[in-house]
């Protein structure tokens, strides 16, 4: 049964593509959770309708056009923030609102919502082109040497702002960088579990990991490891049972959070929180 | 050591429309242990923020006679905040790595030598929190947490200390070895020590100059000066300089109640601020 289902090409390029979107998710996830930052991915989702709208209107692939759209936004949200100093999950949530408002305005000029964009809303994995797997594993690449470069830097930002701002970090650079990184995670991502779903890949895999793991990088390895899992049994759950593969990869991490709390409960029930260093 | 380690000229603050700071202009000397007092809401905090460049308002600041915009030397300077960066969340980082971050690195993303962990080492023996080097920074209580992030603000060895309301969280033994600790690196090493407090009861007898901050600059001098200073008093009210006064020379409050141990000084002004307005 797995043999046949790992033969088809469009199964190995969706599961290649979904292992690559998985781990660009998880790795940016962890730190977006830890700056409270996770809803992000949520906002950016949203204009994601714009762009794929704008797409379907034009006659482009939804995927280039809602690029610079995704990317646009996403500096949109950093200015908010900086400039008017909103919360940022108020400034997440008016690039998110406006996102979807334009894309539902731009849907309905284009004549309504057709079949194409409900696989872009629910997400269709196995409609995923070469392209889009090259353009993943690009994004991986040049994610990967940012961590290894700035590990430090964005660990200790991550932690407190302030503090790392004291020791001469580029906190805003940083931040920007990792917004950005966000807004190709999200564009690469919706095909794989649909716009809806996104930002459900960036915070589920980061909250398991958290749950469990003692180090940092542990966080980093576990949440890398939830991700490419929930991806690989959801394509071939839906292939099995013929179920939309969006909806089943974000059910399975959600069976690994649960897991995860009882497993987190159940060890350090008794020892951590009463085991706390008296002062 | 000697030579201006922070010049403030003409700094004016507002947030929106509402002015936090107006004109302040001072020069803390090197090996100056300043107190910063004065109401809540009356500009201590963004003071204090405007210097390590986390806020940028009107006017200049120099730190080490570099603008503050410029300034790169971070090493010199040590900076705990008045509240954890991570009270309420779990965030997978052990207390040694915490201190690790209060080091400059030339390069992000290597690895600490050992000379790094011995700096660390040396920072957890000052702060005694030795014992808990290899806990989870998050899974510490707020007071030890605290005495933890005194320790990063050390480790670099730095030149000026600047803390705001850092004993807020501490119990009655942590406090007095902080404040024993910070007067002994005052006037052992000469570091210069920026301290927002409300404890000017125990702390009073390490401090060597006051500054009162409530929007404009109400005082900067000597200990002595203050309780004989016009601006002061008509702030104030001549009772709350001589329950300050009393309180650094005798240890109690004249009224002859029992809270001094706890609310020091500006405590005292508060509880009796009738008598205070009165006088």
């Amino acid at each position: 049964m797995i043999s046949e289902f790992l033969s088809y090409g469009f199964v190995q390029r969706g599961l290649m593509a979904g292992s690559l979107v998985a781990l660009i998710c998880a790795l940016l996830g962890v730190f977006l959770v830890l700056k409270r930052l996770s809803l992000i991915g949520d906002g950016l989702s949203h204009v994601c309708l714009t762009g794929v709208a704008l797409g379907l209107l034009t006659q482009t692939s939804p995927v280039y056009m809602s690029l610079p759209v995704v990317l646009a936004a996403s500096l949109g949200v950093l200015k908010i923030m900086e400039k008017i100093k909103i919360y940022g999950d108020a400034a997440i949530g008016i690039v998110s609102a406006a996102g979807l408002a334009l894309g539902i305005l731009i849907t309905a000029i284009a004549g309504g919502f057709n079949a194409d964009l409900f696989g872009f809303l629910f997400g269709s994995i196995l409609t995923v082109g070469k392209t889009e797997v090259f353009l993943c594993a690009l994004v991986l690449a040049a994610l990967l040497l940012f961590l290894l470069f700035f590990y430090r830097d964005l660990v200790a930002a991550s932690f407190d702002e302030a503090f790392a701002h004291t020791r001469g970090i580029k906190v805003s650079r940083l931040n920007a960088t990792l917004i950005v990184f966000t807004s190709m995670a999200v564009v690469l991502a919706f095909k794989v579990v649909g716009i809806f779903l996104i930002s459900a890949l960036i915070i589920l895999p980061p909250v398991s990991a958290l749950m469990l793991a003692k180090t940092f990088k542990q966080v980093l390895g576990l949440a890398c490891v939830f991700g490419l899992l929930s991806v690989w049994s959801g394509v071939y759950l839906s292939f099995v049972f013929n179920i939309p593969s969006g909806a089943t990869i974000i059910l399975i991490n959600l069976l690994f959070l649960v897991v995860s709390f009882i497993i987190s409960r159940v060890g350090r029930g008794y020892g951590k929180r009463e085991g706390k260093h008296a002062a | 050591m000697s030579g201006a380690v922070v010049e403030a000229k003409d700094v004016c603050f507002k947030y929106t429309r509402t002015l936090v700071l107006e004109n302040v202009s001072f020069c803390v000397q090197a090996g100056d242990y300043v107190g910063i007092i004065g109401p809540n809401g009356g500009g201590k905090t963004t003071l204090l923020k405007l210097i390590l460049g986390l806020e940028k308002g009107a006017g200049e600041i120099k730190l080490f006679g570099t603008p503050v915009a410029k300034f790169k030397d971070w090493y010199k300077i040590g900076y705990l905040a008045q509240k954890s960066p991570v009270s309420q969340s779990r965030f997978p980082v052990s207390v040694e790595e915490v201190v690790l971050m209060g080091l400059c690195y030339d390069s992000a993303h290597k690895d600490p030598t050992a000379a790094n962990l011995k700096e660390v080492y040396r920072a957890l023996r000052q702060t005694r929190t030795l014992d808990l080097a290899k806990c989870i920074f998050s899974d510490l209580s707020v007071g030890q947490q605290q005495r933890v992030l005194l320790a990063r603000a050390l480790v670099s060895k730095p030149q000026l200390l600047i803390l705001d309301e850092p004993s807020a969280a501490m119990d009655a033994t942590s406090r007095e070895m902080f404040f024993d600790l910070l007067g002994e690196l005052n006037s052992k090493y000469g570091v210069t020590i920026l301290l927002i407090t409300h404890d000017t009861g125990e702390v009073g007898k390490y401090i060597s100059k006051f500054m009162y901050i409530d929007k404009e600059l109400v005082f900067f001098g000597d200990k002595q000066q203050f309780c004989h200073s016009q601006k002061v008093a008509e702030k104030l009210g001549a009772f709350a300089q001589h329950t300050i006064d009393h309180l650094h020379n005798h240890g109690r409050c004249p009224l002859g109640c029992q809270c001094e141990d706890v609310h020091g000084a500006f405590g005292h002004v508060a509880a009796h601020g009738a008598e205070a307005k009165h006088d």
